[in-house]
């Protein structure tokens, strides 16, 4: 087992246009998909830890891909596993997690965050991994390191793991730039003041419904729409915990969080785990599941003027990402059978959509393309998995949608037209990691 | 003596999650003794509504959490209590002039001893 697991080189990501189709397009295959339950909040048990799930994903996933542990060599994923939840100082770590578990040299470790170190130590079956790395963050960047991992021949049976937890207790609230005795750096002038995650983006929305002429009520059909496909995705948490549709007359009475952001706009952190394994075509012929191809992957780096983004730079920042993930790909919009880019906060999906120009949609557009027929059953599936709106916040539903899409394995969710590519990613509309899926290599 | 009595649902009412210490059979009792009741909750109206009809309560009325004021304006009553366990609660209610309960006191149902209602075997 390697001693220090790295992230991924800065290299490895494509964050420029004109790079030119990306080398190893089609030589990726996702193939199985391992899924934890879920839960609202960690109910303090070990065999429901974000560690003890994360297990439980890799190996759902490897059997879901009909791969013995020994044939995996690699394993990719992301450390964090909350952005808003941590171990209360001082608290003590569960003596039974403690005893449960091999820990590592940090007792939170498999509790409020996962190394690679703890996964193959409490994997044991996983003998004969030789490649790890961390995509920080987010499934979105664990998918692009292990894509390019494996095109560039470093591992070819991978496994991409990504897992959340929430403890009792409030999201984000009085952590960060609040926590601090003093605050120093751009949260100066936002946490600090007590302004909440979801702020930005109201404000770009804010911005986006004055420019164009639009408001916020027409967001809410993409709201109702994706809480209805998310009801179809078994995995998921409020098809599991709180199978009520919503309507549109509870998102337009919704509370703000930050107006024109309201309660509907932000997403319910919950606790699971995906995992997915990656490999070679070649080798794909031998699993189980049909190979969903990876076609292109690529990731923003913008450059802003001040604290945040303005609504300019996050428009053009979606768009300059579409056409690197279109270029690499080898592909235009037209050929998108499905879009399913991040939506947790909801307005995020307006700026990917517009970006994307999915159906022709331009900028200004996406409230007025959010009137006509955005469903499964229709020609133009906005969000099939639901995102974080339909399943609770993990930012990768919309990843294991897209693949299970493709293989025609999405059951009531399943779009009406054939599945034959799609894109994913997130978070954000300006800065994120994302990825083109195709039914064939291209 | 009318009295409405609005309960938030999570952390709350015993089918909220988490779970809270006001339990149906709580409920039940006030509706029997006239109470008015119903839900004031970050969950969504229709959802509130489903989870009522769920559990086989009639409730009058449901509402978001910052609707208080909204509920009060369609009641008539000599009290009003929200019965919450966060502190939005605390500051929706009073903000709309219902009087406020955490939920960890309100399990011993203190609306019992109100008006008419401690004439009650």
């Amino acid at each position: 087992m390697p001693t220090k697991v790295p992230n991924a080189p800065e290299s490895w990501y494509r964050t420029r246009e004109g790079l030119g189709i990306w080398p190893h397009r089609g030589k990726v295959a996702a193939v199985g998909v391992g899924l934890s339950p879920t839960a609202r909040r960690w109910d303090g048990r070990p065999e429901t830890s974000v560690g003890a799930w994360s297990i439980l994903a890799l190996r759902k996933a490897m059997e879901d891909a009909g791969v013995s542990p020994d044939q995996v060599d690699g394993l990719v994923m992301a450390q964090d596993t909350a952005t808003g939840s941590p171990w209360p100082p001082g608290k003590p770590v569960p003596e039974d997690f403690l005893t449960t578990f091999q820990p590592t040299d940090d007792p939170l470790d498999g509790l409020t965050r996962l190394s690679a170190e703890w996964i193959l130590q409490n994997t044991p079956e996983l003998t004969n991994v030789k490649f790890t790395m961390y995509g920080p963050g987010c499934m979105s960047n664990a998918i692009v390191v292990a894509a390019q991992a494996v095109g560039e021949g470093l591992t070819d049976t991978c496994l991409v793991l990504k897992g959340w937890h929430n403890l009792e207790g409030r999201y984000y609230v009085g952590q960060g730039a609040a926590a601090e005795d003093t605050i120093a750096g751009r949260a100066k002038w936002t946490t600090g003041w007590g302004t909440v995650a979801c702020y930005p983006t109201a404000m770009h929305f804010e911005a986006y419904c004055r420019k164009y002429g639009v408001t916020r009520d027409m967001h809410a059909p993409f709201v109702v729409n994706s809480r209805k496909n998310g009801l179809l995705f078994p995995e998921g948490f409020y098809a599991q915990h709180r199978p009520e549709p919503l309507t549109v007359e509870d998102y337009l009475s919704a509370r703000w969080i930050a107006k024109p952001a309201s309660l509907l706009d932000n997403d319910l952190p919950i606790c699971v785990s995906a995992a997915y394994l990656f490999t070679t075509p070649e080798r794909a012929r031998d699993m189980k599941q049909k190979p969903v191809y990876i076609l292109n992957h690529a990731s923003d780096r913008i450059k802003i003027r001040s604290v945040m983004p303005t609504l300019e730079e996050t428009e053009e920042c979606a768009a300059s990402n579409a056409r690197k993930l279109y270029e690499g790909a080898g592909i235009t919009a037209n050929d998108l059978s499905f879009e399913g880019m991040y939506d947790g906060f909801g307005q995020f999906h307006v700026f990917h959509l517009e970006g994307l120009g999915f159906r022709g949609v331009k900028r200004g557009d996406a409230l007025h393309f959010f009137q006509t027929d955005i469903s499964i059953e229709g020609w133009n599936p906005v969000s099939p998995s639901g995102g974080n709106i339909g399943s609770g916040r993990t930012r990768f539903w919309h990843h294991t949608d897209a693949i299970q899409q493709i293989q025609g394995r999405a059951g009531k969710r399943q779009i009406w037209r054939k599945a034959e590519v799609g894109v994913t990613g997130g978070p954000f509309p300006y800065g994120g990691n994302f990825t083109v899926w195709g039914a064939t290599p291209g | 003596m009318a009295i409405l009595i609005s309960f938030d649902i999570d952390g709350t009412m015993e089918f909220g999650d988490p779970p809270g210490g006001i339990t149906l059979e709580m409920v039940r009792r006030a509706q029997e003794l006239g109470f008015l009741i119903g839900s004031c909750s970050d969950r969504p109206p229709s959802a509130q509504q489903a989870l009522w009809e769920k559990h086989d309560i009639r409730a009058d009325f449901v509402a978001p959490k910052h609707g208080l004021d909204e509920v009060k304006s369609r009641f008539e009553a000599d009290d009003y209590l929200h019965i919450g366990d966060r502190d939005t609660d605390q500051q929706f209610a009073e903000r709309a002039g219902f009087r406020f309960y955490w939920a960890y006191d309100a399990i011993h149902e203190p609306w019992l001893t109100l008006g008419d209602a401690q004439d009650l075997p």
